[in-house]
C-alpha cells in the first residue's frame, strides 16, 4: 500500500513530469483533467508512452542546460500551439475526489494550479494577439476541479475537528445586533491589542440604540407576514388544483 | 477558499506561516516594453508580496530567482456602460522576475501559423474550396497586366 502510494507519488505524472525522463516505474498518472483516466485508458496510457520514448526525437525532455527550466510549465505541450481545439477531459467530481488521500489532493491540487496558470497565460497572449483562445472551456473545468477538492478538504477538516474538539466552526465569533437592529454572525478577527484599547472598534456599536427597537419589530412583523402570506398562497394553489383534477381511484 | 482568507496575526517568536493549497494564480505575460533578458513578467494578485512569488516560483515551479520587483497597475474606473454607470475595469500588480544562475528567457510564440490538411469530403475542405473559387473569380483580368477596370477598354 505505501509502496504502491510512493510509487505513485513519485511517477504522480502530468504534462509536466512528461518533461523530465527518470520516472522509474510507471502507474495510473494524475492528469489535471481525468480526461481519459476516467475510462481508466488505453488511449491516454499509449499517448503518454509515445512521448516517454519518443524523447529521442524531441530535445526538450533532455536537455541539460535548460534555459526556462520551470518557466515551460507556464505554457502548454508545443505540439498544441497553434491548435484551434485541444482535447480535455471531464472535470474531477467531488464523488471521485473523496476517494483520493490526502496526500493525492493536496499533489492534485498544485496540478490543477499549475494548469490554471497555463490557462491563463494562454488566455492573455492570446487577447494580446487578438486571436481566440483554443478550448476556453478548459479554464472553466479546472476552476470547479478546484472548488470541488477544496469543498472535499473542507468536508475532511470539518468532521475531523468535531470528532477532536467538538467545534462546529474554525473560526470562532458570536451572534450580536448591529446598529440597525439586525442579527449577524460576528467572525472574531485576532488584534494584537486588547478591545478596550482599540479605538476603531469602539466606534463600531454592537448594539441597537433604543430609537431603532420598535424597527426591529415592525421588519419581524413584515417577515411574518409574508412567510404565512407564501403558505397560504401554496395551499391555496393545491386547493385549485385538487379541484381540478380531482383523485380518482381505478375503475375495475 | 478564496472568502476573505484572513493569515494569523505574526509577533516576535511565531512560527513561519505556511499556505497549504495557495489559491494565487500567475499568469505570464509578454512584456510590454522591452526587458532584459533575464526578466520575466507576471502578472499576480494584488495580495502577492515579493516573498510570496518568490517562493511560489522556487517550490512550485523550481525556478531559480534573483529578484522580483512589482508596482500595481490601477486600471480606469472612467468607461461607462449602456446605463451610463461607470465600470472598473479590475486593477493588477505586475511582478518583474530577474532568474538567477545567468538564465534567460524569451517569450515564445504560442500562435505560429500552422496549414491544416482537411480531410476527404469533409464541410471545411468544400467550403476551404468554395472560398478559394470565390477569390479567383474576383481577381481582375490578368491580360490587363495590372491596370485597373476604370480606365475604359
Amino acid at each position: 500500500m505505501a509502496a504502491a502510494v510512493t510509487s505513485r507519488l513519485t511517477a504522480a505524472v502530468c504534462r509536466q513530469f512528461q518533461r523530465v525522463v527518470t520516472v522509474s516505474s510507471y502507474t495510473q498518472p494524475q492528469c489535471a483533467t481525468q480526461a481519459f483516466s476516467k475510462f481508466h485508458s488505453c488511449q491516454r496510457r499509449q499517448t503518454y508512452d509515445s512521448w516517454w520514448f519518443r524523447s529521442s526525437t524531441n530535445n526538450r525532455a533532455l536537455h541539460t542546460s535548460c534555459v526556462r527550466e520551470g518557466l515551460e510549465d507556464f505554457f502548454d505541450l508545443p505540439e498544441n500551439w497553434g491548435e484551434q481545439t485541444v482535447k480535455s477531459g471531464a472535470p474531477w467530481t467531488g464523488k471521485q475526489l473523496r476517494v483520493k488521500s490526502n496526500e493525492d489532493l493536496h499533489k492534485l491540487w498544485y496540478v490543477l494550479l499549475k494548469e490554471k496558470n497555463m490557462l491563463l497565460t494562454l488566455e492573455q497572449e492570446a487577447k494580446r494577439q487578438r486571436l481566440p483562445m483554443p478550448s476556453p472551456e478548459r479554464l472553466k473545468k479546472v476552476e470547479r476541479s478546484m472548488k470541488r477538492l477544496d469543498t472535499v478538504v473542507t468536508e475532511r477538516e470539518d468532521s475531523l475537528r468535531l470528532l477532536q474538539t467538538g467545534q462546529e466552526r474554525g473560526r470562532p465569533g458570536e451572534w450580536r445586533r448591529n446598529v440597525f437592529g439586525k442579527t449577524f454572525w460576528y467572525r472574531f478577527k485576532e488584534h494584537p491589542i486588547p478591545w478596550y484599547l482599540n479605538s476603531r472598534y469602539k466606534r463600531r456599536r454592537f448594539f441597537e440604540p433604543s430609537h431603532v427597537a420598535p424597527y426591529t419589530r415592525l421588519s419581524l412583523e413584515k417577515y411574518l407576514r409574508s412567510k404565512i402570506r407564501k403558505e397560504k398562497r401554496e395551499k391555496r394553489n393545491q386547493k385549485m388544483l385538487a379541484a381540478v383534477f380531482p383523485k380518482k381511484t381505478a375503475l375495475a | 477558499m478564496a472568502k476573505r482568507i484572513i493569515y494569523p496575526l505574526y509577533q516576535l517568536g511565531n512560527p513561519q506561516l505556511r499556505i497549504f493549497r495557495p489559491t494565487f494564480n500567475l499568469t505570464l505575460v509578454r512584456p510590454g516594453k522591452e526587458q532584459p533578458p533575464d526578466t520575466v513578467q507576471f502578472r499576480i494578485p494584488l495580495e502577492m508580496t515579493k516573498f510570496d512569488v518568490r517562493n511560489y516560483l522556487e517550490k512550485i515551479y523550481s525556478v531559480p530567482v534573483a529578484a522580483v520587483r512589482t508596482r500595481i497597475q490601477y486600471c480606469t474606473n472612467k468607461k461607462r456602460n449602456h446605463l451610463n454607470q461607470r465600470v472598473k475595469r479590475p486593477d493588477y500588480k505586475v511582478a518583474y522576475v530577474q532568474l538567477a544562475q545567468q538564465q534567460t528567457f524569451q517569450f515564445p510564440d504560442i500562435f505560429p501559423e500552422k496549414d491544416r490538411k482537411h480531410e476527404e469530403g469533409s464541410v471545411e475542405e468544400m467550403q476551404e474550396k468554395f472560398m478559394e473559387d470565390e477569390r479567383q473569380r474576383q481577381k481582375p483580368d490578368p491580360r490587363r497586366g495590372g491596370v485597373t477596370e476604370w480606365f475604359g477598354l
